[in-house]
């Protein structure tokens, strides 16, 4: 397996597992009152939102897979 | 606010009812100011950014001609780390508020190898980026004063938020926080998850878009 092909295979595995975790964590802590749980709720939100785009691009949906600078 | 008719007596304070007022009455006054922290260092990132975006829209195509795109699979794998790293503070400091030290030490220590190892991966990109495809500071032009501005400021505030955890899980082993109060905690995991969106950005305007 060559070294682009790993870092994609780990790249969607990784991806899968933070998006979940944070979504399982904006779940639990959804009803959570007070000032900064709702900045925390936000953060998990785009935190998802990131290990989505990082999946996306991992499997060549966005961005300029495999590409070398 | 309660503190407007509190006499604040910080350095008064000698009995562990009286600090654990003050505590209660200071905390919002601190979470307040750390929002406003991240708020000054979001306009300080917004700035950059805001110029990268006109730079890119005002020149002829992007990037500039000599100048090849930058390698996604690399910066979604390292992404993936940062962004787990997030996660793992946050499982953090769940279990903090629920009284399960050792959960939370563990998992704070795996946040702070997640950031060591983003550090990592970012200094092997740069290694990759200028010894050998020659692509410094200076000799990529705009695209790489941009990247490398924004990208290395980044990971100056990773390299801060891995020392501020490091303390934090130092003090927290000394005794310093109870499930009860644990501002410092929250302080830490605030700062970790704006790193951690501030990244979500980077990562869009660099290698996705």
């Amino acid at each position: 397996m060559d070294i682009v092909r790993l870092e994609r295979v780990v790249a969607v595995v990784g991806a899968i597992v933070v998006a979940a975790a944070a979504l399982v964590a904006l779940k639990n802590d959804w009803k959570t009152p007070g000032l900064e749980n709702q900045v925390f709720k936000v953060m998990l939100g785009l935190l998802a939102l990131g290990a989505v785009l990082a999946l996306f691009a991992a499997i060549g949906v966005l961005g300029n897979f495999g590409g070398k600078a | 606010m309660a503190l407007a008719s509190s006499s604040y007596p910080v350095a008064g304070a000698q009995t562990h009812g009286e600090v654990d007022r003050l505590y209660a009455e200071t905390r919002d006054l601190r979470l307040n100011g750390f929002l406003l922290f991240m708020v000054s260092d979001l306009v300080l990132f917004s700035s950059f950014i805001f110029a990268y975006l006109y730079l890119r829209n005002s020149g002829q195509g992007w990037p500039p001609p000599g100048i090849n795109r930058l390698d996604v699979a690399f910066a979604a794998f390292n992404s993936v780390v940062l962004f787990g790293s997030g996660t793992t503070m946050h499982f953090a400091l769940e279990n903090w508020k629920h009284g399960h030290f050792m959960k939370y030490a563990n998992w704070l220590i795996a946040t702070i190898v997640l950031g060591v190892t983003f550090l990592g991966g970012q200094g092997y990109e740069y290694y990759t980026l200028m010894a050998r495809l020659h692509h410094t500071w200076s000799g990529s032009g705009i695209f790489g004063a941009s990247f490398f501005t924004l990208t290395g400021m980044h990971g100056l505030h990773v390299f801060a938020g891995v020392c501020f955890l490091t303390v934090l899980l130092m003090q927290s082993v000394m005794g310093k926080y109870t499930p009860q109060k644990y501002f410092g905690l929250t302080a830490g995991t605030l700062y970790w998850h704006f790193v951690d969106v501030i990244w979500v950005l980077l990562f869009s305007i660099f290698y996705l878009i």
